[in-house]
Order: structure tokens, then C-alpha cells, then sequence
């Protein structure tokens, strides 16, 4: 699963949104790292309806537009939480190696 | 409808009519709404003289080369422009990485470290060595080296950013020659960079939906096609003066034709899906190289022997076209037999 995807589930894991929210929920939740454009949200949106993990939710109108809100499907959910997982055990295989070999924060070099 | 959602609009037509039909309309409510400021006055400027950033415009792109130029689980016809474009720009890759050997070769040869071979002939000594900076301005054209290997072991970006490099270099010190006076002004080096241009656009359609380049059998045509081309081209140079009359156009038409008898002559009827990707690709370099040598036949008229090569580039126009159309026109014909759906396309994966 690619960052831009991960986040896309992530941010459509408490409420269902449309676009632009999905952008701005992604750029919050990363702390501004993942900056979705436009076509880069829509080329992994369409790749996760397609796949069955994002479906449309329902349609609003807004400022005379309609606005198109998607929603997690269950599926979507349990494709999120095992690449967590995947990460999480990741990290913690990563850290239990960096406190094997580096027992204590590293704060600088060492004073002359 | 603002000028800017018409800007955003056209910009979106990039993208296949069938996925426009379900998308354009959302695409454009996040994009009007991503422009939004929150300041009624500012927004109304916006929409009426904004347009959409750099980055949009490139994600856009990004979107329609992976949609048009279809990977693995593409409908067929976009699978075999998708493939015919990646073969295409492996093949074109490949050639300015086999020829820059060439020049590697050539450089030695006339610097006298090639003891075995005849001396150069005395107009052809190199110019006095220059600068440690103008030497390796020289060398960027050797970038096509391991932009060719980035390319084929997968690394897009890093290809791209090295076939930039091997690009610029030469076309800032023609575009100053030229301003200065130092050589006639001539329209070959500009169609050839907008050639290299395309080339690195068309990098792009590697992308991840893209199957992988069979690495083995592409890193092997690197020494064959070094061994094929530059190599006995190098020995008749050595020794005799004929090779003045082929450029680099020239040189792309034989290729481009051979390669092209190849293909007509070992194709199979009953395979028609394997065939079409190569089919296509063959048939994009041979329109791209015959409109490389027209145009470039124009600059004929300042050469000393302009008859001679004039005559020259006829004949390599005229074969190429020979060999071009009647595989064009099959290619045409089986493109319009795949169905532009999504059925079972075939999956080859690329590979000469």
C-alpha cells in the first residue's frame, strides 16, 4: 500500500468525505508531509473504489456543485489495519534493533 | 463557468474521455475548492486570472500517462500504447547509450591512445584541451550511460533527471555558438533536443503500474547493440572518410529500418497481441525519425557537399518509408480491432 493510500484510509476511517476534505484531513494527519494535488487524490481514489476498500458514500449539493463524499468500506478497514500492523511491527523491529546497539540517545559528540 | 474551471477543464481533457465521464466533475469541485481563499475578493481574482499551479498541472499529467499509457491491468488498446511507448523509449534510450561509446572510443582514438589503429587524419585532431569545467561539460553527454541502466532496473526519476543532464549541457553550448556567431545557425540541434525532450517525457510512462523491464535482456542489448553499431562504425571511421556523409539522423533511419525488416520478417500471424506492443513502437520511431530527417535535411544547404547529401537523405527517407508504411498500416489495423474496454489483454511482458 503506497503513503498517499494509507492516509486516504486513514482520513476516511472516522467520517466519510469528499475531496477536499480527504486533501486536508491527509495534509493534517501527516503533518503537512503529504500534500495530495489533485489528480495524484483522484489516481488513488479511482484505484480504491476499484478495488472495493472506498465506495461512494452519498452526494450534497454546495455552492451550486455537487459534492461527492466517500466513505470506508469494510473491507477498506481491514486492508488499513493489516498494513498497520505491518508497519507497527516494522517500527518496533527497527527500534528493538536501534536500543540493541545504541542503548542510550545519541546527544552529540562528546565534549573535548 | 470562471476562467479558471475552464483553465482546470481543458487541462482535464488530458485524461480519457471515459474516465472524465466519471471523475471530471468531482476533480473539479476539490480543485475550485482547493483555489478557494476564504477571501471573497481574492477568490474572484482567482477565478478569474488564476491557473492551476505547476504541481496540479504535472499531477494531471502524472494521472493521464498511467491511464492512457495503460500498465498490467489496463483495457487492451491503452496496455499496447502503453507498451509500444515504454519499448519505444527503451529502444531510444538504448541507442544514445550504445552511441555514446562511440564518442568514448573516438575521443581515445584521436587523443592517440589506440596505438594499433591508423593516425587520424590531421584536420580531425582534437580541438586544444580546455578547462576542467569545459571537459566535464563535454562529458554530460556520456549521462545517457546510466540513465539507460536507471531506466531498465526501474529507477524513472533518476533516469529522467540523468537524460536532463546529458540533454542541457550541449543545448546551452549550441544555443551560445549559435548566438555567437561560431557556427551557422541551423535547425538540427533544436529538433534533436525536442526529440531528447519528448524522450524524457515519455520516461513517465514507466510507471507503477507498469510491469518491470526485463532487466537481463535489456542490460544484455546494451554490449550487443555496442558491438552491432559503434564498433564497426569506429573501424570504418578509422579508415576511411565515407561515414562523413551519415549524421545522426542517417544513422537513426538505418537503425530504425532494420530493425523494422526484423520485425515484418519474424512475425507471427497467430500471435498478433505479442507482436502489436513492438508493431506500435516501431511504428512511433519511424514517423518520429522520418520527420527528423525531413526537417533536418533543410540545414543540407550550408555543407560543402550539399548535393551529395541531400541525395543521401532522400534515399534514407525513402527507404525508411518504404519499410514504415506498410507496418504502420498494420498496426493501425489491429489497434482498431482491440476492443478499448476492459476484457483479458494480452500479458507480455516488454522484452526484445
Amino acid at each position: 500500500m503506497t503513503e498517499p493510500a494509507f492516509f486516504i484510509l486513514t482520513a476516511l476511517l472516522d467520517a466519510p468525505r469528499h475531496g477536499y476534505g480527504i486533501v486536508s484531513d491527509v495534509a493534517e494527519l501527516s503533518r503537512g508531509r503529504v500534500q495530495l494535488k489533485i489528480g495524484s487524490l483522484y489516481g488513488v481514489l479511482d484505484r480504491l473504489v476499484v478495488d472495493g476498500l472506498v465506495e461512494l458514500d452519498r452526494e450534497e449539493a454546495w455552492q451550486g456543485r455537487l459534492r461527492r463524499y466517500y466513505r470506508l468500506t469494510e473491507r477498506g478497514r481491514h486492508a488499513l489495519a493489516a498494513e498497520a500492523e505491518r508497519l507497527a511491527a516494522n517500527a518496533r523491529i527497527a527500534s528493538a534493533r536501534l536500543r540493541e546497539l545504541h542503548p542510550r540517545p545519541i546527544t552529540g559528540p562528546a565534549p573535548s | 463557468m470562471s476562467r479558471l474551471e475552464e483553465r482546470y477543464r481543458l487541462l482535464l481533457r488530458l485524461l480519457p474521455a471515459d474516465y472524465r465521464r466519471e471523475w471530471e466533475d468531482d476533480m473539479v469541485a476539490a480543485f475550485l475548492e482547493s483555489m478557494d481563499t476564504g477571501d471573497a475578493e481574492t477568490s474572484a481574482y482567482v477565478a478569474d486570472y488564476g491557473r492551476p499551479q505547476l504541481s496540479e498541472v504535472a499531477s494531471v499529467i502524472a494521472l493521464a500517462a498511467r491511464l492512457r499509457l495503460g500498465g498490467t491491468d489496463a483495457p487492451p488498446r491503452s496496455y499496447a500504447w502503453g507498451e509500444a511507448v515504454r519499448l519505444a523509449t527503451l529502444m531510444a534510450t538504448l541507442a544514445h547509450a550504445v552511441m555514446v561509446t562511440a564518442g568514448v572510443a573516438i575521443t581515445t582514438w584521436l587523443s592517440g591512445n589506440i596505438a594499433w589503429l591508423p593516425a587520424p587524419p590531421p584536420d580531425w585532431m582534437p580541438v586544444a584541451a580546455g578547462n576542467l569545467w569545459r571537459t566535464a561539460w563535454d562529458l554530460a553527454d556520456y549521462a545517457w550511460l546510466p540513465a539507460y541502466v536507471a531506466l531498465v532496473l526501474g529507477h524513472r526519476r533518476v533516469a529522467q533527471a540523468l537524460a536532463l543532464l546529458a540533454i542541457l549541457p550541449p543545448a546551452l553550448t549550441n544555443a551560445v555558438r549559435q548566438a555567437a556567431g561560431e557556427v551557422p545557425p541551423s535547425a538540427s540541434p533544436w529538433v534533436m533536443l525536442l526529440l531528447d525532450g519528448v524522450l524524457v517525457l515519455a520516461m513517465a510512462a514507466f510507471h507503477d503500474d507498469a510491469a518491470p523491464v526485463p532487466r537481463r535482456r535489456w542490460l544484455r542489448a546494451l554490449p550487443i547493440g555496442i558491438l552491432l553499431v559503434p564498433v564497426p562504425l569506429f573501424a570504418v571511421q578509422a579508415t576511411s572518410q565515407v561515414l562523413r556523409l551519415l549524421d545522426w539522423p542517417g544513422l537513426s533511419c538505418v537503425l530504425v529500418s532494420v530493425a523494422t525488416v526484423i520485425h515484418l520478417a519474424g512475425r507471427r500471424p497467430y500471435r498478433p497481441a505479442r507482436a502489436l506492443p513492438w508493431s506500435l513502437a516501431l511504428t512511433l520511431l519511424a514517423t518520429t525519425i522520418l520527420a527528423l530527417r525531413l526537417v533536418t535535411m533543410v540545414d543540407y544547404g550550408h555543407q560543402a557537399q550539399h548535393a551529395t547529401l541531400l541525395t543521401i537523405a532522400a534515399a534514407e527517407a525513402a527507404v525508411l518509408l518504404a519499410v514504415g508504411a506498410p507496418l504502420a498500416a498494420m498496426t493501425i489495423r489491429a489497434l482498431r480491432r482491440l476492443p478499448a474496454a476492459p476484457t483479458e489483454p494480452p500479458r507480455e511482458g516488454i522484452g526484445p
